[in-house]
């Protein structure tokens, strides 16, 4: 397994080649693991640093058995306590949130306006894995509404986030929970539902470097561009609540 | 000179040996044999196994049943167009899944080609495990036909027309002449349809989804369990493994099998006295 971690290092830095530098400064180099849901604003950031991006259950996974990550992001406490409980990575920070969404095709062929609709028969509804954050909350808000039966409905359980977008952006399914963020960077081929807030749905967003960083000083500066002005001003833009 | 040529052959043979078998290897080393059927034995390991035999046995029957004519119609008729006819049945085997993925939504989701027909007539096939048998049966066939097409072209024309010629009808041609001659091709072709049949991940995940017990099949349970309880992972893995060896295994013995077993056939084949 130190073999394979050592075999994506390989791959990610082919991956990092050719990337321009942005605004911010340069991040050629930095690799950064972050969660699905971050991908547009984290590319808008900072456009020459590596980025992995996937369900943040996956990623702490792959740092657990050696990745290269310099920089952790995830979609919820969970993972990053969790790392650095292990000694893998620094105190975690939380830098942004997000809210719980339900969103259905543009024509919406169901005909989905409120989550009650969703327990109707052969509506085909599509949320994030266990332990996967997206999934985890949307499971947490159903319970939340005394809502778990629409579980029923279920037809597949994504690996990510942009997994649940685009089963629905593309009419593969009727409906399925995201983050108010993910809604909108997919723009007019899905339409979003509110979903009543819980305090167990709120959606917070650690940001840590990690312990073994070989760009600690990049991964530093990362992680106080995303906590500083500019990085709240391009969180809050793409939809993301302040922390 | 030569024998500084010699050991560098040895060693990079050496090397492409440990770089092809290594990761395999680790595979068996990573979890104990206890652990390894212990992990076999779990609900989403035994789902898994389920649902891909399954959704792979229907694919399967539909690949062979539909190939088979299919094939021996490109193989047999002359026509303007045959070349390229065989040469886009084979495009999806070289087509990356995630493509083939992409197409088969294209096609098939209500937004599709084929959506608002299918969605009068109530069916709906993404995110299902009909799904399955269509990513599975898209990313097959082209294996079994391409080698189907092949062995039906190698047999000898002037046996056909000796079957023919002592009153056997096409049809009887076919089925005692022809196929028992192809018999070694069809046979690899139908093993390596089904070997990567059983590997498909890629389009599935796209077009099918992944639900444990109806559309996640076992490649797709190594993905998902990766970061729940990485040991089924392995675990499913190994399995994996082992059914590819069996199917290689199997793809080296066949040859001298059925050379017997047509060669027996064809004795009584064209008389028709059986």
């Amino acid at each position: 397994m130190r073999l394979l971690a050592g075999l994506l290092a390989a791959a990610l830095a082919a991956a990092s080649c050719g990337d321009g530098d942005g605004s911010a400064g340069s991040f050629e180099g930095l690799t950064v693991f972050a969660a699905a849901s971050l991908t547009e604003v984290f590319r808008q950031l900072a456009p020459s640093a590596t980025f992995n991006f996937a369900g943040s259950d996956e990623l702490a996974t792959q740092i657990r058995e050696g990745a290269p990550a310099d920089v952790y992001a995830a979609a919820s406490p969970r993972y990053p306590d969790e790392l650095f409980a292990e000694g893998l990575i620094d105190e975690p920070r939380v830098f942004a949130t997000n809210r719980l969404v339900l969103i259905v095709p543009a024509d919406n062929p169901a005909g989905i306006d409120s989550l009650d609709d969703l327990a109707a028969d052969e509506v085909k509804l599509v949320v994030g894995a266990e332990g996967v954050p997206v999934g985890d909350y949307a499971r947490a808000a159903l319970e939340a509404m005394d809502r778990a039966d629409v579980l029923e409905n279920v037809v597949s359980n994504e690996e990510d986030v942009k997994g649940v977008v685009g089963k629905v952006a593309t009419g593969a399914a009727d409906a399925g929970f995201v983050y108010a963020t993910d809604a909108s960077a997919a723009g007019d081929d899905v339409r979003a539902i509110e979903v009543p807030q819980d305090a167990r749905t709120v959606v917070r967003y650690p940001i840590a470097v990690a312990v073994e960083a070989e760009n600690e000083p990049q991964a530093r500066a990362f992680v106080e561009l995303v906590l500083g002005e500019e990085g709240q001003a391009a969180l809050a833009e793409a939809g993301f609540g302040r922390p | 000179m030569r024998r500084a040529f010699d050991i560098a052959l040895a060693a990079a043979a050496g090397l492409a040996l440990a770089f092809l078998l290594l990761p395999l290897l680790a595979l068996f080393v990573r979890i104990s044999p206890d652990e390894l059927l212990a992990a076999l034995a779990s609900d989403a390991a035994l789902d898994a196994l389920w649902v891909s035999l399954k959704t792979g046995l229907v694919a399967h029957v539909f690949v062979l049943g539909v190939g088979t004519p299919a094939a021996y119609f490109l193989a047999t008729k002359r026509f303007r167009g045959r070349g390229a006819l065989i040469t886009l049945v084979e495009l999806p085997l070289v087509l990356p899944p995630a493509v083939a993925g992409i197409a088969l939504l294209a096609l098939f989701s209500r937004r599709g080609l084929l959506g608002a027909e299918l969605d009068a007539l109530g069916v709906q096939l993404p995110l299902t495990q009909a799904a399955v048998v269509i990513a599975v049966a898209f990313v097959a066939a082209p294996f079994y036909v391409r080698q189907a097409v092949a062995s039906f072209e190698t047999v000898d024309p002037t046996l056909i027309d000796a079957s023919r010629t002592l009153g056997a009808s096409p049809a009887r041609t076919f089925w005692r002449v022809a196929l028992p001659l192809s018999a070694t091709g069809l046979g690899a072709g139908s093993a390596l349809a089904w070997a990567r049949g059983t590997g498909e991940f890629g389009a599935t995940i796209m077009f099918a989804g992944s639900l444990q017990g109806v559309t996640q099949t076992l490649p797709l349970a190594i993905y998902a369990q990766l970061d729940i309880d990485p040991d089924v992972a392995v675990a499913i893995g190994a399995l994996l493994v082992l059914v590819s060896l069996t199917v290689l295994l199997s793809l080296k013995l066949l040859p001298s099998w059925t050379r017997f077993t047509s060669a027996s056939l064809i004795r009584s084949a064209p008389s028709g006295s059986s």
